[in-house]
């Protein structure tokens, strides 16, 4: 599984919806449930999941799905 | 889908599962739970109790509200949550026009922080500058507490202490001087303390944080965020600990633990290895863990926590120990009530609930056999049990983790009353010795004190009525702070309680009675009593001091009402018993409607063995 497929699983979890499919474009207006709240819930479920520790600048610059696999591919390969 | 997840969610609650959750899958499971929450109330209403929730915070709560919510239906608590904004304590509480008001919680949630305090005294501040500084803040609170309790009848606030934070500007020496932020908030703590009213019950939030780690707890990159108080990896730990204490608010009170023998209490197999090889070694190391762990058990006793023994032994064998092993720290004088045959162990707790007269939830289970804690949690799913890790060195932190014995108050009856449950047993034995039932209760030589509820009686009157399932008429759940203002209204309400003793000893206040004055009526709104001094006439007393009181008030009638639940059939029928007539009109005061009964001051005789002292 490549880390966009793993990504789109804890989506799934933390949105409670079955069918999300991301994309590069996504961001959280295209999701209902994505709000600031849930935010930190994702962020938080991505950490746990790829075993990885955002900074606080890099989380708030995120301006959609896209750059965050950016920055997972860049922490994964450090 | 949505009846999976009943199925699911049900199974969920009635294992120990929850307690495992890191805080990410907590909240992923809130999130799911709370889409069919409203299903799986209206299908589990008759196993639920609802509590009116407001949770006002210094920091944002919501990701808190939604893991508290999934530990509260483990406790069958149903909430209705209202949740303020942000940094709402101050604006809610002291706005009359707040929501907070018009919601009129049942229990109120102070969630306070030490980012609230932005005036420290200065450097090399005086004792005298320090106090009156606290003397401030301590008004500030007070003036709070008295508002709430003013404007919503009988609300319970519970309270977050100030957590000692992890930047200290002084460095070591902080802990030198007590102008320093830390000593400034250890003082700050203890004066909340003395200054506590009986509406305000104080959560350890400081306990709580230590316990986690206060590195792992304080998740600074997620305040600056969001606003979040402390980390994920506290959320499950903080819901717990909070569930508990609603839940004692709800009347779930867990009194008694169960403890299994060989390899729990000692080393060893008792009917195998006998008396000298079984290991209480304090020289060995993992002896020395066995001796500890009864040193922890002792330590519940003593606060009046009840002992009870289920062991699969021979009993001769298994009481040997206790009698003969000189290095036991748990006697046979600290055991209420001692099992030890070849039966499953389900159908003993049911005997040890049956013998103590206590329900079988409000039994905590020990064992080191996991064959036997999976048995118990399938056939007796009230009891909790406790996950024993394999290393007896971790039995002690096994049972303070599971915070089993949260009780919304200590009254000194609580300490004896371990006691007396095993005088009990002294006395059950006369009892079979003397055939004539009357000449047995003359025997005991009984004397009871009718007491018209003061201060001095206050915590233990509430806690009864609290903790009682059994005998109890109504169960209608009252606080502290609900009782005093009924004690306020004298012209209302008598609140009377009976303190009891026989030659055996003295049981402190065992019955708690509440008379409520309607015209030309007098109605028992609220009669329990605790089941360890049944078939003694003690009903009949009460029912004189009820006769009494209404005689006083000059009521023509005495009403009392039977609210059926599933603990209480013992009272079913103690009206009609006690020559109450059953009322054939009218129905029961409140929204639930009971069986109403009916019967005149001193309209039939009273028949007891017990002297009364004081009216």
């Amino acid at each position: 599984m490549d880390i966009k497929e793993e990504l789109q699983e804890v989506f799934r979890d933390v949105f409670d919806e079955e069918g999300i499919v991301i994309s590069n474009e996504m961001t959280a207006s295209d999701i209902d449930e994505w709000d600031s709240l849930s935010h930190i819930q994702l962020i938080v479920a991505v950490e746990k999941k790829f075993k990885v520790k955002f900074q606080t600048a890099e989380i708030i610059k995120l301006q959609n799905v896209g750059e965050f696999i950016e920055l997972l591919q860049k922490k994964l390969n450090k | 889908m949505t009846n999976n997840r009943i199925n699911f969610f049900k199974e969920f609650f009635s294992s120990p599962d929850i307690y495992s959750k890191d805080g990410v899958e907590l909240l992923s499971l809130s999130s799911k739970f709370l889409k069919c929450e409203a299903q799986y109330r209206s299908e589990n209403i008759n196993d639920l109790q609802i509590k009116k929730i407001a949770v006002l915070g210094s920091y944002t709560t919501s990701h808190l509200v939604y893991v508290l919510r999934l530990f509260l239906y483990k406790e069958k608590i149903a909430p209705d949550i209202y949740e303020g904004e942000f940094n709402s304590i101050n604006m809610e509480i002291l706005n009359d026009a707040s929501v907070l008001y018009s919601f009129k919680p049942e229990i109120l949630l102070l969630l306070t922080s030490d980012l609230d305090i932005k005036d420290y005294p200065p450097l090399f501040s005086t004792t005298e500058q320090i106090n009156s500084w606290v003397d401030v803040k301590i008004a500030h609170y007070k003036n709070l507490w008295q508002r709430v309790a003013q404007k919503i009848e009988g609300c319970q606030i519970l309270q977050s202490l100030f957590i000692i934070p992890t930047h200290r500007p002084l460095g070591n020496l902080e802990v030198n001087y007590i102008f320093s932020q830390t000593n400034c908030l250890n003082r700050l703590n203890m004066k909340m303390i003395e200054a506590k009213p009986s509406n305000v019950t104080f959560i350890d939030m400081d306990y709580l944080a230590s316990y986690i780690g206060k590195k792992t707890w304080f998740d600074e990159s997620n305040f600056f965020m969001s606003k979040q108080g402390f980390s994920y990896d506290a959320i499950g730990v903080v819901s717990h600990a909070i569930s508990r204490i609603i839940a004692t608010y709800a009347g779930r009170v867990q009194k008694c633990l169960v403890l299994d023998l060989d390899n729990t209490l000692w080393g060893g197999v008792i009917g195998d290895d006998g008396l000298e090889g079984i290991n209480l070694d304090p020289n060995n190391a993992v002896g020395e863990a066995y001796l500890a762990f009864q040193e922890t058990v002792k330590s519940l006793k003593n606060r009046g926590v009840i002992l009870a023994v289920c062991s699969k032994n021979e009993e001769d064998a298994a009481r040997v120990p206790f009698e003969k092993h000189t290095n036991m720290i748990l006697k046979m004088d600290d055991i209420a009530c001692f099992i030890a045959n070849w039966n499953d162990k389900a159908s003993n707790l049911k005997e040890i609930a049956k013998r103590l007269n206590i329900g079988i939830d409000s039994l905590v289970f020990f064992d080191d056999n996991p064959a036997e804690r999976q048995l118990v949690r399938q056939f007796l799913r009230e009891v909790e049990v406790i996950d024993v890790p394999s290393d007896p060195a971790l039995y002690a932190r096994a049972i303070n983790e599971a915070r089993c014995f949260e009780w919304a108050q200590l009254s000194s009856e609580d300490i004896i009353r371990s006691d007396t449950y095993i005088k009990d047993v002294k006395r059950a034995q006369l009892e079979q010795t003397t055939q004539d039932y009357d000449l047995y209760l003359r025997s005991l030589t009984m004397k009871a004190r009718v007491i018209n509820v003061g201060s001095a009686e206050l915590a233990r009157f509430t806690q009864l009525i609290n903790k009682s399932n059994q005998f109890n008429l109504r169960t209608k759940r009252y606080t502290e702070a609900a009782i005093i203002q009924m004690m306020e209204n004298a012209e209302e309400y008598a609140l009377k309680c009976i303190e009891f003793e026989d030659k055996f000893g003295n049981y402190g206040i065992i019955s708690s009675i509440i008379l409520q004055r309607i015209n030309d009526t007098a109605f028992i709104d609220t009669w329990v009593m605790s089941c360890r001094v049944l078939k003694r006439g003690i009903e009949n007393a009460v029912l004189e001091a009820i006769f009494n009181t209404a005689k006083s008030w000059g009521s023509k009638w005495i009403v009392g009402e039977y609210l059926p639940t599933k603990k209480n059939n013992l009272v079913a029928d103690l009206y009609k018993e006690l020559g109450f007539a059953k009322q054939t009109k009218g129905e029961g005061q409140g929204e639930q409607k009971g069986t109403i009964y009916n019967i005149k001051p001193f309209s039939v005789e009273i028949k007891h063995f017990i002297e009364i002292i004081g009216q």
